[in-house]
């Protein structure tokens, strides 16, 4: 049975049991490769499957998963089972079939799926290693696609291609490591060369850094150490879910000015991304959306339950990940903001990275982090390393006011983000 | 094509059920399937490894064409694999005290929202609490005629209370998971101690960064002992030159007296009968007195580095198996808890922990404390929040000058090359000399 039929199977048999049903089903194949000890070490290949089912009855929502097309029957019976637990809520339907507006692209038909191409990304990531004394410990290089189809009982029917091409490089020298990644939907854009030579030159350049002493600096956060922290604390801010909960240090804030005048963050599934759609998880037509205009709050994240719940309506916020139903997430988030003067002017910590993000207190913004490649930052030039700090502080506080932006925008998961220069902030030596 | 040197299969089939209750209100209560498989081939250098959903491991010719394609991706790669002999064979699992799946879901739901009503204590605004069951059926067969089969349960759950007061948000959370049976009856002092830490942290101070004494409970230091030692011992990354561990066998590396060990065969949240590539796990003593005597193995990377135990492989659902820690301890001192109070004098008490990272090639790691207490005079006096330690893997342990006598495991779930698995980690309370503390205070 193909997925198409298998679909329609689930929703006929499950609509007599319930008001309504979703299926969400995705399948996916994808090589990658895994340098050991610069060289090419594993080579993988995987073949996915898996079906998530949902079912509404009298605003009791249930829910089920299988990675085994022969137990879909054992798997709606799960879906059903659970909705008779779950709270009733306010529902108001699944989305009928809409006029979807807008372009997305996250599929790049030039993407083959052949170990050859991962191969010949690990040459390219390697030769760009090469061009600093470092040694090579891992990486890999992998572009998995995969096929994400969702159907529900009102007739909506939707699916997208989605390929993604992926690098990453590990290299130490001595005890002085440096990592560097990049992903994409789009072959082209990945430069597997440049990636090594960075991941390269942050060990090499790292190398006998000097102690710092504790006290207040001017800080430069990378786009990768930005979304580190941003990614812990204020994502989950943003979310409507966490927000009605009472989990969201910006709740009842809508209209105030709780950053920087300057900072601006919404989402743009449109724009190209590794999460560009038209329409979201659960089948709602995305729109752009602007969470922080110019520091002030503008709005939060909904999905359908969510939205129905509270009665403020889906924002096409709802994203998926693995088998798990969907849940309030962005497609493609950008931190941004004019840039008003070079980040690196004046004397500043440049911190490529941080140790621990994970253990911020997502609540209360409250963070004490260790820092890695931290460099001295002179007339925009990162000169001298420094050996070792850790960098504590809260996010709400630090984002309302912010010393500038750099023009080195990158893309670090879904979030789009800029260097971003923070003023007298807490270093820690040692 | 080449016949392959070796090849192995890992089928692990089974459900998950999980419980969410959000402020009172069954968000999800409901269990899903999953069957995946992992067939690697050992070619001429390096393995070519597949991942497939709902593999028939009983068709010959299912498997044939499975190997034949895994042998294929072999082919390209130039890293030369051997693998060490290891004794090969299964511990029995232990016996289940109330076997999960004889209770409904109905009664799992009201258990767990007893737990979560009893984290509303006045002042929390928010409680949260999940029930994570999972029941897993293995299958291993390999290429030497090596066949294992085994059941593990996993039944556990966390709780979160959020606290706030005028605009400040805190939060306290608890979990327990075990592997012996249905663990979700008289918990409610749990979701209690969530709610009452969460409160009585909104009266908390800010911890001031820098150097100092700091005294570590079971369960944070049992954080430190994962990430200080536990990964930084693990073979794969000694191998790949990715650790400051690598060529120390017999150096002092700690205090003496100091024992860390990581012990798989132990019924606790990181327990596996036999591991992942069917070799059977056993006690394996990283530091002994001071001095590091072993690395955690899987069969190629003893082949490669050698100085350690194999069977330390161990695998996520549907991935690879690489080498992992299962339960990591330090072993008992002889110092009581007052002792060790009254000899930090003044320093910090710090407790519970939010996770930790470490940088095994730099030799760096930083971890969170949930909270902790000033000490003055040997004495635990005013409450900190939002604190944090750091240190160098290779001068750390010299640092520790008492081991408690009152070690305790806490389970817990880590993760390492984009896969997490059950793990639990402990020790006794400990005391650390200049240990480097962040905190935003002034």
């Amino acid at each position: 049975m193909n997925g198409e039929d298998l679909i329609e199977r689930v929703l006929r048999e499950g609509e007599r049991q319930a008001d309504e049903v979703e299926v969400f089903y995705a399948r996916g194949e994808s090589i990658s490769t895994e340098i050991k000890k610069g060289i090419l070490g594993i080579a993988e290949e995987s073949e996915a499957w898996s079906m998530a089912i949902r079912t509404v009855k009298d605003g009791r929502i249930g829910s089920s998963s299988t990675g085994d097309p022969d137990r879909w029957k054992e798997c709606l019976n799960a879906a059903l089972a659970s909705g008779r637990i779950a709270t009733p809520q306010q529902w108001g339907g699944f989305p009928k079939p809409a006029d979807v507006t807008g372009t997305a692209s996250s599929s790049d038909p030039d993407l083959i799926v052949a170990v050859e191409n991962a191969a010949e990304m690990v040459g390219d990531l390697l030769a760009g290693a090469a061009e600093h004394p470092v040694e090579v410990i891992g990486g890999g290089a992998g572009p998995p696609p995969a096929y994400l189809p969702g159907a529900n009982t009102s007739g909506v029917f939707y699916g997208m291609d989605r390929t993604v091409a992926a690098v990453s490089l590990e290299t130490i020298r001595e005890q002085s490591t440096g990592y560097e990644f990049d992903a994409s939907p789009f072959l082209a854009d990945i430069d597997a060369r440049s990636v090594g030579e960075q991941a390269a030159s942050l060990a090499a350049r790292s190398l006998s850094g000097r102690d710092i002493e504790t006290g207040r600096y001017d800080i430069v956060l990378s786009p990768v150490a930005a979304a580190s922290i941003l990614g812990q604390v204020l994502l989950p801010a943003l979310s409507g879910r966490n927000v009605k909960a009472g989990r969201s240090f910006l709740a009842e804030k809508i209209g105030e000015q709780v950053f920087d005048e300057h900072l601006s963050i919404y989402d743009d599934p449109f724009a190209p991304g590794l999460g560009s759609t038209t329409w979201d998880a659960e089948g709602v037509p995305t729109r752009r959306l602007v969470f922080v205009e110019q520091g002030v709050l503008q709005r939060f994240a909904y999905d359908l339950k969510t939205g129905y719940r509270y009665g403020e309506g889906s924002t096409g916020s709802a994203v998926r990940s693995g088998s798990e139903g969907p849940g309030i997430g962005f497609h493609n988030l950008f931190v941004d903001g004019p840039r008003m003067k070079e980040p690196g002017d004046e004397r500043a910590v440049w911190i490529h990275d941080v140790v621990g993000a994970h253990t911020a207190n997502p609540f209360s913004g409250d963070f004490s982090v260790e820092i890695s490649n931290p460099f001295w930052m002179e007339g925009g030039e990162q000169t001298e390393p420094i050996r070792t700090a850790m960098f504590a502080g809260n996010v709400f506080e630090m984002l309302r006011e912010i010393g500038g932006f750099g023009k080195d925008t990158r893309r670090v998961g879904r979030l789009t983000i800029p260097s971003i220069r923070l003023n007298n902030q807490q270093i820690i030596g040692k | 094509m080449a016949e392959p040197r070796y090849y192995d299969i890992r089928c692990v089939r089974g459900e998950t059920t999980l419980v969410d209750i959000d402020n009172g209100v069954v968000e999800s209560a409901g269990t899903s399937f999953f069957d995946k498989a992992v067939i690697r081939v050992l070619g001429p250098k390096g393995w070519g490894i597949l991942t497939r959903d709902h593999v028939d491991i009983d068709s010959k010719r299912d498997l044939t064409a499975l190997i034949e394609a895994a042998a294929r991706l072999a082919a390209v790669t130039q890293d030369q694999i051997d693998l060490a002999d290891a004794p090969r064979s299964a511990l029995p699992v232990p016996r289940l005290g109330e076997d999960p799946r004889d209770i409904d879901l109905e009664e799992k739901t009201r258990l767990l929202a007893g737990i979560e009503a009893a984290a509303r204590v006045p002042e929390v605004a928010n409680t949260r609490a999940r029930y994570t069951e999972g029941i897993d059926q293995v299958r291993f067969l390999d290429s030497s005629g090596n066949e294992f089969s085994y059941e593990a349960v996993r039944s556990g759950f966390s709780v979160l209370a959020i606290a706030s007061r005028s605009g400040m948000m805190q939060m306290g959370s608890e979990r327990d998971h075990i592997i012996t049976g249905f663990n979700l009856r008289d918990k409610q002092d749990l979701g209690r101690k969530a709610g009452e830490i969460a409160v009585s942290l909104l009266d908390a101070k800010l911890a001031k960064g820098g150097a100092g004494r700091a005294v570590l409970d079971p369960e944070l230091a049992g954080v430190f002992t994962h990430e200080a030692v536990g990964h930084a011992s693990e073979g794969d990354l000694v191998r790949e030159g990715a650790s400051v561990l690598a060529g120390r066998i017999g150096e002092r590396i700690g205090c003496e007296g100091l024992v860390i060990v990581d012990d798989p065969t132990l019924h606790e949240f990181g327990f596996i009968p036999v591991d992942a590539e069917g070799v059977a796990v056993q006690r394996t003593e990283v530091i002994r007195d001071g001095i590091l005597s072993s690395y955690l193995h899987n069969r190629e990377t003893l082949a490669a580095v050698g100085h350690g135990i194999p069977g330390h492989a161990r695998a996520e659902l549907g991935a690879p198996p690489i080498v992992r820690m299962s339960n990591t301890f330090i072993e008992n001192g002889d110092a009581t808890y007052d002792e060790i109070l009254s000899e930090c004098k003044d320093g910090i008490l710090l407790i519970g922990s939010r996770g930790g990272q470490v940088d095994p090639g730099r030799g760096v790691f930083q971890f969170n404390a949930e909270y902790g207490y000033l000490v003055r005079g040997g004495e635990t006096t005013d409450m900190v929040r939002d604190v944090s330690l750091t240190g160098e893997i290779l001068s750390t342990l010299h640092n520790i000058t008492l081991l408690g006598n009152d070690r305790k495991m806490s389970p817990g779930y880590c993760g390492k090359g984009g896969q997490s698995v059950p793990v639990s980690d402990g020790a006794p309370h400990l005391l650390l000399e200049s240990a480097t503390i962040g905190g935003r205070g002034e």
